[in-house]
C-alpha cells in the first residue's frame, strides 16, 4: 500500500484522491506497481460518483456526519494533553515520548487512516460527536476509544474517560490533528458503510467451516496469516503505510485482535474486519471479491482457531487485563510407566493444558520492552522417576543462530557483546517498530527453573524470580532451538550460570519441532538428584507446590540473554493420587451427624412429654 | 411514610433484579460500574442501598397483609450478602476471606432476629416447628433434613478433603516501612528530610501549596486544570518538570503501571499480583513522597521480606534512570492522578 500512498502524495492530492478513495486497497507489495497504476488508471475512468449498483456486498451508502462544535473541540484538547500526548504526540504525528519503544507504534493521526472500521477499504472511519454509545456501529473511532486496541499499548478508555470526554478527544483529533483528509468534505470523502444490523451470521456449523478452511486457502489469507493461522506466513516483508514493519494477525489469540472490542470470540468483529480491511496496512478488505456467505464462512472458521479449553469452550477473558484467565498452578498428574514422547498420545490429550502469561523482562538492562512471545501453553505428567513438561507455543519463524555465538551457554551478561536494550529516543527511524526485522537473529528457546531448596523455603516465600539469589539458588532447564538443553545452577540476576554437566545427562529431550508457527518442546527430567537429599538438584515431592517460573526467547527479536520473555511465580504440583482417608473420614462424619441427630430428636421428645433427664 | 416506603421498595427490588441479571448474564455485569479507586465506598454505600430497599420492601408487603416471616427475612438477607459478595465485587475475593465476611453477617443477622424475645421466638419457631413435626408437612421436612444433613455434610467433608490443586492464597503487604535512609548513586537520602527538588514555585523554592494548584482535577477523567498545560510552549518550572517526568513515565513505566497509571500496561496481565494502581486512593495517595523515591530506586529486590520481594518485578530504578529523572517521574505520577504526597507530620 505504501506506494500508492506515495504516487497520491506526490500527485497533488485531492483530485487523485478523490477517485482513489473507492480502490485504495491494499495489496501485496510484488503486486503494488501493477496494481497501483491499474487501479489509478481504472479510478480515472470511473471517476468519483458512487451509485447504490457499485456498492460491494453487505454495503449501504452513509453520509458524512457534521463538524463538532468549537466547544467540543476546545474541551477534546484539555484530554488529548492530559490522556494522548504521550504516545501520539504533539501534533499527532504517533511521535510522542513513548513511541520509539512500541511495536506497534501509536498511530499517526495526520493522514486519517484508521485500522477498525465499518467503511470501505480507505475510506475515514465513522465518527459522530453525537454517537455517545459503544458498540452502536455508527462511530468507529469512539468504539476504539472506548475498547482500545488489544495486543498493542491502546488501553480501554471506558471507565477513565466519560462518554462525553472520549467524544471531546475525538472531536480534537478529527479535526486538529488529522491534517491531510477532511471528515465533513464532501468533495473528497465518501462513507460507504457495511451495513452489520442488515447481516445476519451464518451458523458455525460443520459445513461453513468446512467452506471457511477452503476459502482462506483460496483468497490467499494463508499466504500471510500461515497455514494454521498463526501468523507465520509472510512475517517478514510486511510493512505498513510509514514503513513500520508489521505482522500479520495470529488467530489463534483472538484477544490480540485489534478489532476485538474486548468481545474475542464474537465473530461479528472478525467479519467487520474482513469485509473492511486494515487501512494503512497490507490487509486488505475482502468485499468486491467475496460474496456475504463466504466472508461469514471465513469469520467463522477464523473464529473457530481461536484458542479454546478441552471442551471447545471459549476461554474465559480476564476483564482487568482482556487476556484470558491465568490459574498460577501447572499440576503434573501421575502416570504408571513410561511417558509418551508424542502430544497427541492419549495421557497427554487427557491432560489439562495451562496458560502462561508471558511479559517481557524490563527489570534489568538489557530490558525486552517488546517481546514477541507473550504466552505459552503447559501440560505435565510424572511417573516414578521423571516428571515431563509438553511447552507449546506460538512463533512466527523458527529462530537458530548462524555460526557459534560469541557468549558462552553460561554467560547471562550479554550486553557486553553488544546485545542492547532500545534507546528511550532515537526517532523513528531508529525505534523498535521500524527496526524490528532487522535483528542479528539469535537462538529461540525455553527454560524455566525452580528454587533447589524450595523446602526450606517457608510459602509463600520465594528467591528472586530472575535466575534465583544467593542464598536460594535456582535449578534451571534451559533448550535452545540448535538442540541443546543444559543444565545450570543460577545464583542471581546477573551471576553467570553454573554449568551442571553431570546432569544433563539425565535430562531428556523427547521432543523439539517448530511446525506453522508453533513450537512443541517436551522436556523430561528426574524427580532428583542421584541422592536423596537436595543439596543440590530441586527434588520433587508429591502433592507439595514447587515454586516455577517460565523464561523464552524469540531469536528474530534478538532475544538474548536477560533480553527475554519472563512469567511470573506459578506453581508446579505433582498430583497424588487419591489416599484411602478421603473416602473413610467423611462416612464416618455422616454417621456421627446421624447419631447426634437421633440424640437431639430424643431430648426433645423428652421434654415435650416433661420428662427432665 | 408509605410513598417513602414505597420508593425503598422500588429500589429493592430493581437493584435484586439487576444484580440476579447480571449473575445471570442478562444485564452487563458492568452495566453499574465499579468505578477505580472507590470500590469500598462504593460497595459499602450499594449495600447501604440495598438495605434501605428490603426495609421498605418488608414494610410494603406488612401493610399489604401479606408478611414475610421473620425466619425467612433473616436468611434470605444472609444469603443476599453472600451472593453479593460472590458476584458483585469484581476481581472475585477468594472463599476464605468470603466465608470471613459470611461469619460476620452470619453473628450480625443472629442479633438482628434475637433482638428482643419476641422477635427471637417468632424466628425459632419454624425451627420448632419442624423438630417437633406438627402437622404432616412438617414431618416430611424433618425426614428429608434427617437423610439431607449426614449426606451434605459427609459429602463436604468429602471435597475439603479430596486432595485439590487450587491456587494458595498469599497476601501480602503493600506498603512495608521504609528505611531511615536510603543511598542512591553514591548519595544518601534521609527519607524524613528530603524534598523532591523539582516541586518548586516560581521562586524556585520548595512549595507544595503551589503545585498543588497545578496537579490534574479529582473529577471524572482525571483533566489537567485549565491553564496548565505541561505541553504548553511556555510551560516553565514545576509544569515543565512534569512534562520531563511524563516523557521517562512513557519511555519505562507505562509498560506495566499502564496509560493512565492504573497498573494495567503493555506486560501487566503477566504478573501477579498486577502492578500498581497509582489512581487508587490506597497507594500514591497515602505515602510521602520520599518512599516513593525509595521504593523507584531500590524496586521490588530492595522491598524488607515482609514486602515479598520477589511478587514485585519492579526495577530498581537506579539501574536506568538518574536520580533526577526518579524525582521527576514522581512528580509526573502525583501530577496525572491529581493526588497531593502526604506529608510526614
Amino acid at each position: 500500500m505504501g506506494l500508492i500512498g506515495n504516487l497520491t502524495n506526490k500527485l497533488g492530492e485531492q483530485v487523485v484522491r478523490l477517485t482513489m478513495s473507492k480502490f485504495r486497497m491494499n495489496v501485496k507489495p510484488a503486486l503494488v506497481i501493477g496494481v497501483s497504476l491499474g487501479a489509478f488508471l481504472c479510478s480515472l475512468s470511473v471517476g468519483g460518483t458512487v451509485r447504490a449498483a457499485d456498492l460491494p456486498a453487505g454495503f449501504k451508502s452513509g453520509e458524512l456526519s457534521a463538524a463538532p462544535p468549537a466547544d467540543m473541540i476546545e474541551a477534546g484538547k484539555r484530554v488529548y494533553f492530559t490522556k494522548c500526548v504521550w504516545c501520539h504526540g504533539v501534533d499527532g504525528a504517533g511521535d510522542g515520548p513513548g513511541a520509539d519503544r512500541l511495536w506497534p507504534r501509536p498511530r499517526n493521526f495526520n493522514q486519517g487512516t484508521f485500522k477498525i472500521r465499518h467503511t470501505a477499504s480507505g475510506e475515514l472511519p465513522l465518527f459522530n460527536y453525537n454517537e455517545r454509545s459503544a458498540d452502536s456501529g455508527k462511530n468507529d473511532l469512539f468504539d476504539t476509544v472506548t475498547h482500545g486496541l488489544p495486543g498493542s499499548a491502546m488501553p480501554a478508555w471506558e471507565g477513565i474517560l466519560s462518554e462525553e470526554q472520549r467524544s471531546q478527544v475525538l472531536s480534537f483529533v478529527t479535526t486538529q490533528l488529522v491534517k491531510d483528509r477532511k471528515f465533513t468534505d464532501k468533495q473528497s470523502e465518501t462513507q460507504t458503510i457495511l451495513d452489520m444490523g442488515a447481516l445476519k451470521p451464518v451458523e458455525a456449523n460443520e459445513e461453513s467451516l468446512k467452506k471457511g478452511a477452503a476459502l482462506i486457502v483460496d483468497k490467499k489469507c494463508i499466504e500471510c496469516h500461515g497455514v494454521e493461522g498463526r501468523g507465520d506466513g509472510n512475517a517478514f516483508n510486511l510493512k505498513d503505510d510509514w514503513g513500520f514493519s508489521i505482522q500479520p494477525a495470529n488467530w489463534h489469540k483472538c484477544w490480540n485482535f485489534r478489532g476485538s472490542r474486548q468481545d474475542p470470540y464474537n465473530v461479528r468483529n472478525i467479519f467487520r474486519t474482513f469485509s473492511t480491511g486494515v487501512n494503512g496496512t497490507p490487509m486488505p478488505s475482502f468485499a468486491d471479491n467475496t460474496t456475504v456467505e463466504e466472508r461469514w464462512d471465513i469469520a467463522n472458521f477464523v473464529n473457530s482457531l481461536c484458542e479454546r479449553d478441552v471442551e471447545g469452550k471459549a476461554l474465559s477473558i480476564d476483564g482487568q487485563t482482556d487476556k484470558p484467565k491465568i490459574n498460577f498452578v501447572v499440576p503434573s498428574a501421575p502416570i504408571e510407566g513410561e511417558i509418551s514422547n508424542d502430544p497427541e498420545n492419549e495421557m497427554w490429550k487427557k491432560q489439562g493444558r495451562r496458560y502462561i502469561a508471558m511479559g517481557g523482562q524490563i527489570t534489568h538492562k538489557p530490558r525486552n520492552f517488546v517481546n514477541r512471545i507473550d504466552d505459552i501453553w503447559v501440560k505435565s505428567l510424572y511417573n516414578e522417576k521423571n516428571v515431563v513438561y509438553l511447552i507449546q507455543w506460538d512463533d512466527r519463524t523458527k529462530s537458530v543462530a548462524e555460526g557459534k555465538l560469541p557468549w558462552a551457554p553460561t554467560q547471562v551478561n550479554v550486553e557486553n557483546f553488544g546485545v542492547k536494550e532500545q534507546a528511550p529516543k532515537t526517532g523513528e527511524e531508529g525505534s523498535i517498530a521500524s527496526a524490528q526485522n532487522n535483528y542479528a537473529v539469535y537462538n529461540d528457546g525455553i527454560a524455566f527453573q525452580f528454587p533447589i531448596k524450595w523446602q526450606e523455603i517457608p510459602a509463600p516465600f520465594k528467591p528472586r524470580y530472575l535466575f534465583g539469589d544467593a542464598k536460594f539458588n535456582a535449578d534451571i532447564l534451559k533448550w535452545e532451538a540448535d538442540g541443546s538443553l543444559r543444565s545450570f545452577k543460577g545464583t542471581g540476576w546477573d551471576q553467570d550460570f553454573e554449568e551442571r554437566d553431570d546432569f544433563e545427562e539425565k535430562v531428556k529431550l523427547l521432543k523439539a519441532e517448530w511446525k506453522n508457527g508453533q513450537w512443541t518442546v517436551m522436556i523430561s527430567r528426574p524427580l532428583k538428584g542421584d541422592k536423596d537429599d537436595y543439596d543440590d538438584y530441586t527434588r520433587f515431592d508429591v502433592g507439595k507446590y514447587i515454586p516455577m517460573v517460565f523464561f523464552a526467547w524469540d531469536g528474530h527479536n534478538g532475544d538474548a540473554g536477560r533480553k527475554m520473555a519472563v512469567s511470573a511465580f506459578y506453581y508446579t504440583i505433582l498430583q497424588p493420587p487419591i489416599p484411602q482417608e478421603v473416602y473413610i473420614y467423611p462416612a464416618v462424619i455422616a454417621v456421627g451427624v446421624v447419631f447426634l441427630e437421633g440424640w437431639m430428636l430424643t431430648r426433645r421428645a423428652n421434654k415435650k412429654k416433661g420428662k427432665v433427664l | 411514610m408509605k410513598a417513602l416506603m414505597s420508593v425503598g421498595a422500588l429500589i429493592g427490588v430493581v437493584g435484586l433484579l439487576m444484580l440476579i441479571g447480571m449473575i445471570f448474564g442478562v444485564v452487563p455485569s458492568n452495566y453499574v460500574r465499579l468505578v477505580e479507586g472507590y470500590m469500598p465506598m462504593q460497595v459499602l454505600s450499594e449495600l447501604a442501598i440495598f438495605v434501605a430497599g428490603f426495609a421498605g420492601l418488608s414494610y410494603l408487603l406488612n401493610s399489604m397483609g401479606i408478611a414475610f416471616p421473620r425466619f425467612w427475612q433473616g436468611i434470605l438477607f444472609w444469603a443476599f450478602i453472600q451472593t453479593y459478595l460472590k458476584f458483585r465485587i469484581y476481581p472475585p475475593i477468594p472463599f476464605s476471606v468470603r466465608a470471613m465476611y459470611g461469619t460476620v453477617s452470619f453473628v450480625a443477622v443472629f442479633m438482628w432476629v434475637s433482638a428482643n424475645e419476641e422477635d427471637w421466638k417468632k424466628f425459632k419457631q419454624p425451627i420448632l416447628n419442624v423438630l417437633d413435626a406438627n402437622t404432616g408437612f412438617h414431618k416430611a421436612l424433618r425426614t428429608m433434613y434427617l437423610i439431607l444433613l449426614p449426606l451434605l455434610i459427609g459429602g463436604f467433608s468429602f471435597l475439603t478433603m479430596k486432595p485439590s490443586v487450587d491456587e494458595p492464597i498469599e497476601l501480602r503487604t503493600v506498603h512495608p516501612a521504609p528505611p531511615a535512609s536510603t543511598k542512591v548513586h553514591g548519595k544518601t537520602y534521609t527519607l524524613q528530610t528530603s524534598q523532591n527538588p523539582y516541586r518548586v514555585n516560581p521562586e524556585g523554592k520548595y512549595d507544595q501549596a503551589y503545585s498543588n494548584k497545578l496537579i490534574v482535577e479529582q473529577s471524572m477523567g482525571r483533566l489537567m486544570a485549565p491553564n496548565a498545560n505541561p505541553w504548553d510552549d511556555k510551560a516553565e518550572g514545576y509544569l515543565k518538570y512534569v512534562r520531563e517526568g511524563g516523557e521517562i513515565f512513557f519511555q519505562n513505566c507505562h509498560f506495566c503501571h499502564g496509560d493512565n497509571l492504573n497498573g494495567r500496561g503493555l506486560h501487566a496481565f503477566a504478573f501477579n499480583p498486577i502492578p500498581a494502581n497509582f489512581t487508587d486512593p490506597g497507594t500514591i495517595a497515602q505515602l510521602q513522597e520520599t518512599f516513593i523515591f525509595w521504593r523507584v530506586a531500590k524496586g521490588g529486590i530492595g522491598l524488607p521480606t515482609e514486602g515479598f520481594p520477589w511478587a514485585s518485578v519492579m526495577p530498581p530504578w537506579e539501574q536506568h534512570l538518574t536520580t533526577d529523572e526518579i524525582w521527576k517521574v514522581i512528580l509526573f505520577e502525583y501530577w496525572h492522578t491529581g493526588y497531593y504526597p502526604r506529608t510526614w507530620d
